[in-house]
């Protein structure tokens, strides 16, 4: 099986990340963010699906609200109509979860060919000379590879070298972070599943930002122009308010205490429940409105 | 808060927890030592192996261990080595850490592992320190060579000399010059005093290894990692015309110079007997010796040795290629990425996983074994 996921998947990026390396002046962090880009083109059918059904879920927050209201505590009518509604807005609730289920595997095969063609200790040298393909002999002469960006080693975690490094597990939260909550609803759902959204909007980032302590620095890179890549595309899509991540932004809030059920919702929260009743374009995230709203108030 | 948000949650933290699992086992740095080295010198094995690593100080004949050798280093991490190399009374070897970010070339005594001094390096030092006439000669990773005075135990004027790329391959030292590989193509001959360049040659390859010279021709050969095979004049740098040799993967291991032929083992699996005028096969040559062979072919009387990656040891007369024996004869083996090495009429052999035999080197036969205890 393992075998099968080198021959599969590993070897194959690994030699495309070489080929760029190749190409693009012997400057591996630029094989890096080239080769991220294309791997986000091609899984572009399996994102795009989860960014809209994000954005559609957004939409359909006030409707579910409603329902909410008229159901009450009778569960099983409550799913009912959820689903139905779900079916006539077009929305698979496993939608978003699917893409990244089928993602999974490739992200370990990124994460392992970038460790394999960076390694340039001896052992890892002797298992790269077994690593390229034959067929693409010349590769061997960019052996050992240009490992370094801006005098950071990619090849080394930020616990090994110190120093500036460790900005890049904090960037890799940061762009994360970002990313999940311009793709989470604000305010969506019930207060439990909004506290269970902010919560793992938190936590995510925060795990991601600590295992890239002991990863690779390459490893950081690719995560954060990943992230990046995920920010801009969710930003055409489901519009750029959620950039402006310090509006209305306090500590409860960020780790979920300000929707905690029972706990008073902010009124930014009510006001996009009021103007998304009828879903429009482009206004598709809370923040977003209340963004407008606020603006509109000013004049 | 309710059972059915609990449950949830606690789903959401299990499935975060076995991402972090996954992506830790696949996704942290390698932070792997060095294959373990071997020499032999004195009378004495000095294995270097073990987790952590140490050097193991073992009686040649009998493989009883004598003493070790570490540095008095506390800091956790990966931890990288040199092969030891002997001279004027000490044992020299490279070490470092990378976390503690300590580097450096240390004398110890070679009877009771005791440390003499250390001269600290910017980086490791993985190929083996060359010992000549009071001056103790190595690389590092950072493309420095270094000439060390033994007496006055410091750098020697206008030395270190930098290199282009890593120095991984130890240097070749001769007629008052230095003849050093680097992982940035090019090879350099130095002036063993001042340190001064006198020529370099770029080679096309990452080199890895330590130039072999034939003193009767005066020619310098040298394995790359493009699988090449360089021939140079060592008095002018220039390479020799009508020389070519191609492999079909990369030449990781010192070139075996002997009885007027050239010896080659690459990590396509293989043993080279090549013409030292021109680099072509000769007859009944390649021999295979697994799927890839890293360690460097040795000599006894009329057989050369080469042990491959999966462990295979083969012995194959020198003249005709045919196999004399192999080891182990069945299952299991263990990867050998070491070069062997022959002392007397034994045949020394280290896997990977730190156990080290000794062979009959006519026979195959095995005298004894060493397994660490430590482990």
């Amino acid at each position: 099986m393992g075998e099968l996921f080198n021959e599969a998947i590993i070897r194959p990026m690994l030699n495309v990340l070489l080929l760029l390396s190749h190409v693009l002046w012997d400057q591996y962090w630029l094989a890096i963010i080239v080769f991220t880009i294309v791997m986000r083109l091609i899984m572009t059918p399996l994102m795009l699906p989860q960014q809209r059904s994000a954005k559609k879920m957004q939409e359909l927050q006030p409707r579910l609200k409603e329902l909410q209201a008229k159901y009450g505590k009778d569960r099983e009518k409550m799913a009912q109509a959820q689903m139905a509604l779900y079916k006539e807005a077009g929305v698979s609730p496993l939608g978003g979860c699917l893409p990244t289920l089928v993602q999974f595997p490739i992200w370990i095969g990124l994460y392992q060919s970038i460790i394999h063609s960076l390694g340039h200790q001896p052992l890892n040298l002797v298992a790269l000379s077994q690593d390229i393909y034959l067929k693409w002999s010349w590769l061997w002469s960019d052996v050992p590879l240009n490992r370094f960006f801006l005098g950071m080693d990619l090849s080394l975690t930020p616990q090994q070298m110190g120093g500036l490094t460790y900005a890049l597990p904090i960037l890799v939260a940061f762009t994360m972070w970002l990313q999940s909550k311009m793709m989470t609803p604000a305010g969506a759902g019930d207060p439990q599943s909004q506290s269970m959204n902010q919560s793992m909007t938190t936590m995510m980032p925060l795990m991601f930002g600590f295992f890239s302590l002991s990863f690779s620095a390459g490893l950081s890179f690719y995560f954060i122009v990943s992230n990046i890549i995920g920010i801009i595309s969710q930003g055409f899509i489901s519009g750029w308010s959620g950039l402006r991540f310090w509006q209305g932004m306090s500590l409860s809030k960020l780790f979920g205490g300000g929707a905690r059920a029972g706990a008073p919702r902010p009124s930014g929260t009510k006001d996009v429940e009021a103007t998304t009743a009828k879903p429009q374009r482009g206004m598709s995230s809370g923040s977003s409105t209340t963004g407008k709203k606020k603006r509109r108030r000013k004049r | 808060m309710s059972l059915k948000h609990t449950s949830r949650m606690l789903g959401a933290v299990a499935l975060l927890t076995l991402l972090a699992l996954v992506l830790s086992s696949c996704g942290a740095a390698p932070v792997s030592q060095d294959w373990p080295d071997l020499a032999v010198e004195g009378g004495i094995v000095y294995l270097v192996a073990g987790s952590p690593q140490s050097v193991y100080l073992l009686d040649a004949e009998t493989g009883v261990q004598k003493a070790i050798f570490t540095p008095a280093i506390q800091s956790a991490g990966a931890r990288y080595w040199s092969p030891v190399t002997t001279g004027g009374e000490l044992a020299f070897v490279g070490f470092g850490v990378q976390e503690a970010k300590t580097y450096g070339l240390y004398a110890f005594d070679p009877l009771t592992g005791q440390e003499r001094w250390h001269v600290a390096t910017e980086d490791f030092v993985l190929g083996a320190p060359v010992y000549a006439d009071g001056v103790v000669y190595f690389g590092s990773s950072d493309g420095k060579v270094y000439a060390v005075d033994t007496e006055t135990r410091s750098v020697k004027g206008g030395w270190p000399f930098q290199a282009k790329d890593a120095v991984w391959g130890s240097p070749l030292v001769s007629d008052g010059k230095v003849y050093v590989a680097s992982l940035g193509h090019h090879l350099y001959a130095l002036d063993a005093q001042t340190g001064a360049l006198a020529w370099d040659y770029d080679a096309g390859g990452a080199m890895a290894v330590r130039p072999a010279l034939d003193p009767e021709t005066g020619l310098l050969y040298v394995g790359d990692m493009v699988g090449k095979l360089n021939a140079v004049h060592a008095g002018s740098g220039k390479p020799l015309e009508g020389f070519s040799f191609q492999a079909k993967n990369w030449i990781w291991s010192e070139t075996l110079v002997s009885d007027g032929r050239l010896y080659v083992t690459s990590l396509d699996g293989n043993l080279y007997a090549l013409d030292p005028a021109t680099g072509a096969v000769l007859p009944s040559f390649p021999v295979k010796g697994g799927d890839a062979v890293r360690a460097a072919p040795v000599r006894y009387g009329d057989a050369v040795y080469m042990a491959s990656y999966e462990g295979k040891v083969t012995a194959v007369n020198a003249e005709t290629g045919v196999s004399l024996w192999q080891w182990p004869s069945g299952l299991p083996t263990a990867q050998i990425l070491t070069s062997p090495v022959v002392a007397g009429d034994t045949l020394y052999l280290l896997q990977a996983s730190g156990q080290l035999f000794a062979l009959e080197a006519e026979t195959g036969v095995q005298s004894w074994s060493f397994t660490l205890t430590t482990q």
